[in-house]
């Protein structure tokens, strides 16, 4: 067990190199320099100092090397848009909101998701069950800017529950946002538990422990619950990348300062450092993520302990 | 029996497949195959059935509706201006007083476009990039697979929006490319699992065996057995991608006016979501049906081209 977290966390290493350096490759492809904008007219020597400020004169893989030895010491680099902030600064305003919308949203698509799934599963192709899929099936397929106008549409304004239509302030001005974002992934949860539900439902241990007289409870909560959950981790990983897509939508929509709404001012300011620094942020992010997902699931299920290393 | 000339069987396949048994012994053969039965397959399922019909229906609409509209799509008309559905306006008014449904085909070509280009370009790289891994093995497999392992689960959207920035201008083409490069992982991870499970196959050692080159071996054995999954890959990659470009849209980093998509449109009645609902609604409707028809007809063909994934 020892060697494979060893293993697994020290094949993380490349893979972040890796994930630099394509983004460093991808970023470099945008036309010009970020100084030399057909906006601006900059003279020949501040724009040769400038450079040489920013290290952009160096060849690009010692640019590379430097950028990666900044990541590594925590250092995102400066903004080239705004002066006196740098890209940690902005990450320090900014990723808590991000970070608290995500973990709410990932918190409420995990136990609701898993709930309503449970329930489909062990009453399966019960009014119920079918009730519970189709909200499941048009929640995953509803794009999340339509869910998140309807909420503010109508729990908002039209009802006037209470709810803000923006900002992440008070609690009220979260409960929208949170599950508009959660609501895609709570989906998607639900119907793969329902689904490895009846896989282990059809087990042969179930039968046994029904056979022996086990308490049809106690053999939900002891056998198929368990069983059925493991899969659900795997999907941990890809539910990451829903909510980073999704809270670029969400942040724009409760105006949250966030590192999403952020990202596509920066994009729009043409501010690349800053998109290179967040990027790069958000890919480390899901890889240590990832990392985790399969060292819990190598603890989980010994079977893909070699396979995954 | 009712022969679907689409269903009708490609020679490659109808020779793998004449070797199945059809029918018990004794009893008089009953003419069948693949595609035949994977019809018989979907057909019992309804779901997949109605998704199908409706996912036609919308591309039929998306396609000739524009022809018969009495309204030209772009027309600006104040008089007109954010209108709730009527009559005349069966789907409302947007912003400018053009009409919304004939906005939602027009813009529907575009998002469908696409979905549908991009979703070929990611079935010819993962076919190329999953065969290449599944065909050679080893080592290279080892490291291409380890490649994709990488990949997979990074965050696409901002990937995306990079490569949108690197084109400056976002055009059709551009978001194609944008959207197809930061989402063929899965694909390719698909094909290359069919690839070595049919490598696996006593036909392919046979013409191994005969000296068919390995050219011949990939191209006319394995490829054209990946077909089945392959089809059920458009269906599901092409939900993916029409949300990817309608979320890059709707952002404001889309495909640049005056070319409208269902996200441009839904951006566009972002604005007026209090007083006219409907010019935000009926976009993300129409994204909303394609996607859910798109999920069914997956499943549907899961169940009726690749019954083998149903046992495990």
């Amino acid at each position: 067990m020892g060697t494979f977290i060893i293993r697994r966390i020290v094949w993380t290493i490349p893979v972040i190199l890796l994930v630099i350096f394509m983004t460093f490759v991808l970023m470099r492809q945008i036309a010009g320099n970020p100084f030399r904008t057909s906006e601006r007219n900059v003279p020949e020597e501040i724009q040769r100092n400038l450079e040489r400020k920013f290290g952009l004169d160096k060849p690009w893989y010692i640019q590379y090397v430097t950028y990666v030895k900044n990541v590594a010491t925590f250092d995102l680099g400066p903004s080239l848009v705004l002066r006196n902030r740098d890209v940690n600064d902005i990450v320090r305003e900014h990723f808590p909101r991000s970070l608290e919308l995500g973990g709410l949203a990932f918190l409420f698509a995990f136990v609701v998701g898993i709930l309503v799934g449970a329930l489909s599963g062990l009453r399966a192709n019960s009014a119920l069950d079918y009730g519970a899929m189709f909200l499941s099936n048009v929640g995953y397929a509803l794009p999340s800017f339509l869910v998140a106008t309807l909420f503010i549409y109508f729990f908002a304004l039209e009802w006037d529950l209470g709810f803000p239509t923006s900002g992440w302030t008070t609690w009220q001005s979260k409960v929208l946002p949170v599950i508009a974002l959660g609501l895609a992934p709570m989906a998607a949860f639900a119907r793969l538990v329902r689904g490895t539900m009846l896989e282990t439902l059809q087990q042969d241990y179930i039968r046994t422990a029904k056979a022996k007289g086990l308490r049809w409870r106690r053999v939900v909560g002891l056998h198929v619950l368990r069983n059925s959950l493991i899969p659900v981790i795997t999907a941990a990983g890809p539910t990451l990348g829903f909510l980073i897509t999704g809270s670029f939508v969400i942040e724009q929509i409760f105006a949250i300062p966030g590192i999403g709404r952020y990202y596509v001012t920066a994009v729009t300011a043409r501010d690349y450092s800053v998109v290179m620094g967040l990027t790069v942020l958000l890919a480390i992010i899901v890889i240590l993520a990832n990392l985790f997902v399969d060292i819990m699931y190598g603890i989980l299920d010994p079977r893909t302990r070699d396979a995954r290393a | 029996m009712v022969v679907n000339p689409r269903e009708a069987p490609t020679p490659a396949i109808a020779g793998d497949v004449a070797l199945l048994p059809s029918g018990a012994a004794g009893a008089p053969l009953r003419q069948s195959n693949l595609w035949r039965d994977a019809l018989r397959r979907y057909s019992r399922n309804r779901a997949a059935v109605l998704a199908g019909s409706v996912f036609v229906l919308l591309l039929l609409f998306v396609l000739i509706f524009p022809f018969v509209s009495p309204y030209d799509s772009d027309k600006i008309d104040f008089a007109l201006k954010a209108q709730g559905p009527s009559l005349s306006h069966p789907f409302g008014t947007d912003n400018f007083g053009r009409d919304l449904m004939t906005r939602t085909a027009v813009g529907g070509r575009v998002s469908m476009g696409i979905g549908f280009g991009a979703t070929l370009a990611i079935l010819l790289i993962g076919v190329a990039y999953g065969s290449i891994s599944g065909f050679v093995g080893g080592r290279l497999d080892n490291g291409m697979m380890r490649l994709l392992d990488t990949l997979y689960g990074l965050p696409y959207l901002p990937f995306a929006i990079i490569v949108t920035a690197i084109f400056g201008n976002v055009t059709f083409w551009t978001m194609v490319v944008a959207l197809s490069i930061v989402s063929w992982f899965t694909t390719a991870r698909i094909v290359r699992g069919q690839i070595i499970t049919l490598k696996e196959n006593d036909y392919v050692r046979a013409a191994r065996a005969v000296g068919a080159r390995w050219y011949r071996v990939l191209g006319r054995h394995l490829l054209p057995n990946t077909l089945g999954v392959l089809i059920i890959a458009i269906f599901l990659e092409l939900p993916g991608v029409i949300l990817g470009e309608a979320i890059l849209s709707f952002i404001g980093l889309g495909i640049s006016p005056p070319d409208a998509s269902w996200g441009q449109m839904a951006n566009d009645g972002r604005t007026a979501y209090r007083i006219a609902p409907h010019i935000i609604a009926v976009p993300s409707i129409a994204i909303a049906t394609l996607i859910l028809c798109a999920n069914f007809v997956a499943d549907g063909l899961r169940d009726a081209l690749d019954p083998r994934t149903k046992e495990t």
